[in-house]
């Protein structure tokens, strides 16, 4: 075994002892007996016995998990494409995120009140549950409300929209029997609401998350409405802000791999002055824009709702419009094309050092 | 923190006792790696301590939106709303005043916004089945004295307003008891009577809805051109107790704002919410639109309407957005008994621009 004996599952302070005791691989420590490895370490016995029994227990299941942990390129670009997305009933905007949005990302919205973040993230709860024959995920969702804005009529609306849309599209026997088992009583069910008042409750929902997605495997989309609301007020020491919002972006990239889901954050804007002119920029500051691997920016333009994709690192990015109807998030009747915009996307939020993509239309 | 309480290995506690740790919150705002650091205990023991202490600060667990829909939840979703005391807006609003959450209602000045509050100062006395909440109000003034005499006309006016109620109803009503004035002249005072007054008569369960008559006066004043930051900073906090209350007590609160002038075209710099062609905008920026829920301005607009052979100025109650509502709008009118909405057949109406 050649594992090194920083990298073992110990206490930091047993594992400096060793360390200075010269331990450096674990090969080293499996045959010492607890009352020696006590005194050359300068560890207790009772340390002593864990560290001997951890060795034992890791011993054969880590060598082969080293074998099996590399993988190929292919190999995660099939498992990429089987993740699958979530549709958003916008075609515009599916085909600007690649067919929706992905699974296994944290895609965040950021726009101004009114706009359309939660209408979006009430339309994905509801699209995460269209059954597989529809070509949807079939899953459920999780919704983390912290301003409060999660009215249930509207999303029965949209569920009802929802059902009468597949409804029109069933064509074979098994889209119809997926179709009876489809009714907005059940996608309702499927829907699970916590809310969450201050960013100490979000952080711990988000420490529980683990467990109840365990709990519930085929929750497929955890959305967070909205994740700025807690943390923009209260904070004098804007460092501890940022290292928990950075701590919270980490756990949740984290849990969007390793369980499959779509994690969707919606972030305000915040105006911001520079030169004399005032831009309106997401909120949280400059370091979160990092946080999420995917950035749409929702925003107004005269009477159109413009929803552009800013930051992707497989899509280009484009600027669609899109409206917000009775049955939901939908495309706009008047642009039917996304439209790749590269320079108004860019000039609108300000970032002076992103170079304008060029890239073909493939 | 009472660290025995949670289910974890004796060892882990004492490791937490040790390191100084008080409260929950302090837990959660470290993180796992860091934890190690000052407790010296393994990874395991820290992710067990993060699960144990989330646990102990979630209030409740996932409910299913069925669960909401079908009114097994009253703490997240009520199932009924504050009415307006008029089918027509209840109409607009889909039944009135969401009891949770902060709506917002600007416009010019005369355009009508204290009369749609009174309104709602006395509709909240009724019983839940006739649209109230069967409890009083506050209602904070920060610019003029409240309007005393104007509520006891509304008071007498009551049968003709809601000829669906019983008159035995509408006279066991103690009106004028259980609306609870207060005047805040300066920003100390409004913190003051929100952090304190306020909460007392909500828990006694005197008051449920809460008015502030208006929100932007006082922070306009009292803050120059520069100061933007400090502003915003006050605003927030503000905001903040205004929402915990509201959702602590189920209590709509309902915040009157002015409005500012757009002198320039459209501006990359401001959020003009849609509102193309507006010459005026709901004030205090996207710092506190960001707080509002539900955000309905009203204008007032040239021409008469009639009733009865009354005539009123119309207003324009329009919805700029609110999470379960379209962008739609109403007609009203403001007479003796109070605000009612004008049916969109009406033909008496001269409408010159808004």
């Amino acid at each position: 075994m050649h594992r090194t004996v920083p990298s073992l599952p110990l206490a930091p302070s047993v594992k400096v002892k060793l360390i200075n005791a010269g331990f450096q691989v674990a090969s080293d420590l499996t045959d010492m007996r607890p009352l020696q490895l006590c005194k050359e370490a300068g560890i207790s016995q009772e340390e002593a016995v864990e560290v001997l029994q951890m060795l034992r227990d890791d011993g054969q299941p880590h060598q082969q998990r080293a074998a099996t942990e590399s993988l190929t390129a292919l190999d995660l670009l099939h498992q990429e494409q089987a993740q699958g997305s979530i549709v958003t009933f916008c075609s515009a905007l599916d085909d600007t995120l690649g067919g929706g949005v992905s699974v296994g990302k944290t895609t965040e919205i950021c726009g101004a009140p009114g706009v359309g973040k939660t209408q979006l993230c009430m339309q994905l709860a509801v699209d995460v549950q269209i059954p597989v024959c529809f070509g949807g995920l079939g899953g459920k969702a999780l919704y983390i409300d912290t301003e409060g804005s999660f009215l249930v009529q509207r999303v029965a609306d949209m569920a009802n929209a929802a059902v009468q849309h597949c409804t029109l599209l069933a064509e074979d026997t098994e889209q119809r029997q997926a179709l009876e088992e489809l009714t907005v009583e059940k996608i309702l069910s499927n829907l699970f609401l916590v809310r969450c008042h201050d960013y100490v409750e979000l952080l711990a929902e988000v420490y529980l998350l683990p467990d109840f997605l365990s709990e519930h495997p085929e929750v497929r989309l955890v959305v967070i409405d909205s994740i700025a609301f807690p943390f923009r007020h209260d904070f004098e020491d804007l460092s501890q802000r940022t290292r928990l919002l950075n701590g919270l972006a980490q756990q949740l990239i984290q849990l969007a791999t390793q369980h499959s889901i779509a994690v969707v954050l919606t972030n305000q804007m915040t105006t911001r002055v520079s030169n004399g002119q005032s831009k309106l920029v997401p909120a949280l500051g400059e370091s979160w824009g990092h946080a999420a691997t995917q950035r749409l920016i929702l925003h107004w333009e005269g009477l159109r709702r413009l929803a552009s994709l800013y930051k992707s690192p497989s899509q280009m990015e484009a600027t669609i419009q899109y409206q917000i109807t009775v049955q939901g998030f939908r495309d706009s009747p008047d642009e039917p094309r996304p439209v790749p915009d590269v320079s108004a996307v860019s000039s609108q939020s300000g970032n002076h050092s992103k170079r304008p993509r060029m890239e073909d239309l493939s | 923190m009472e660290w025995e309480q949670l289910d974890l290995n004796p060892r882990i506690i004492t490791a937490v006792k040790k390191a100084n740790f008080r409260s929950a919150k302090e837990i959660l705002c470290v993180s796992g790696p860091d934890l190690q650091r000052l407790t010296r205990l393994s990874k395991t023991d820290v992710q067990r301590l993060h699960y144990a202490v989330a646990a102990t600060v979630r209030k409740s667990k996932p409910v299913t939106a069925l669960q909401l829909f079908q009114g097994e939840c009253p703490v997240l979703e009520a199932g009924h709303r504050l009415s307006f005391a008029c089918p027509i807006l209840d109409g607009l609003m889909r039944g009135g005043l969401p009891l949770r959450g902060i709506t917002e209602l600007a416009g010019e000045s005369a355009a009508g916004k204290t009369q749609f509050c009174l309104q709602l100062c006395l509709s909240v006395q009724y019983p839940q089945e006739n649209g109230g909440l069967n409890s009083g109000a506050v209602y904070i003034c920060t610019e003029d004295s409240f309007p005393i005499k104007r509520l006891r006309q509304l008071i007498t006016q009551q049968p003709r307003l809601r000829p669906d109620l019983p008159p035995a109803l509408i006279r066991s009503r103690r009106f004028s008891d259980n609306i609870y004035i207060e005047h805040a002249a300066d920003l100390e005072a409004l913190q003051a009577c929100v952090s304190q007054r306020v909460p007392v008569l909500l828990k006694r369960g005197l008051v449920r809805l809460l008015v502030v008559d208006s929100v932007a006066a006082l922070f306009r004043s009292e803050f120059q051109a520069d100061e933007a930051i400090e502003r915003s900073r006050h605003l927030l906090a503000f905001s903040n107790r205004l929402h915990h209350l509201s959702h602590e007590y189920g209590a709509p609160v309902v915040c009157v704002n002015q409005v500012t002038d757009v002198v320039d075209g459209p501006n990359q710099g401001r959020c003009d919410y849609g509102l193309v062609g507006s010459k005026v905008l709901p004030a205090l920026g996207i710092a506190w639109a960001n707080q509002v829920m539900v955000r309905l301005m009203l204008r007032r607009l040239t021409g008469q309407v009639q009733s009865d052979n009354r005539s009123s100025a119309p207003r324009k109650l329009e919805v700029v957005f609110a999470p379960h509502l379209p962008r739609a709008s109403c007609l009203c009118g403001v007479w003796e008994e109070g605000v009612r909405g004008i049916p969109d057949d009406h033909s008496d109406l001269q409408q010159g621009s808004s």
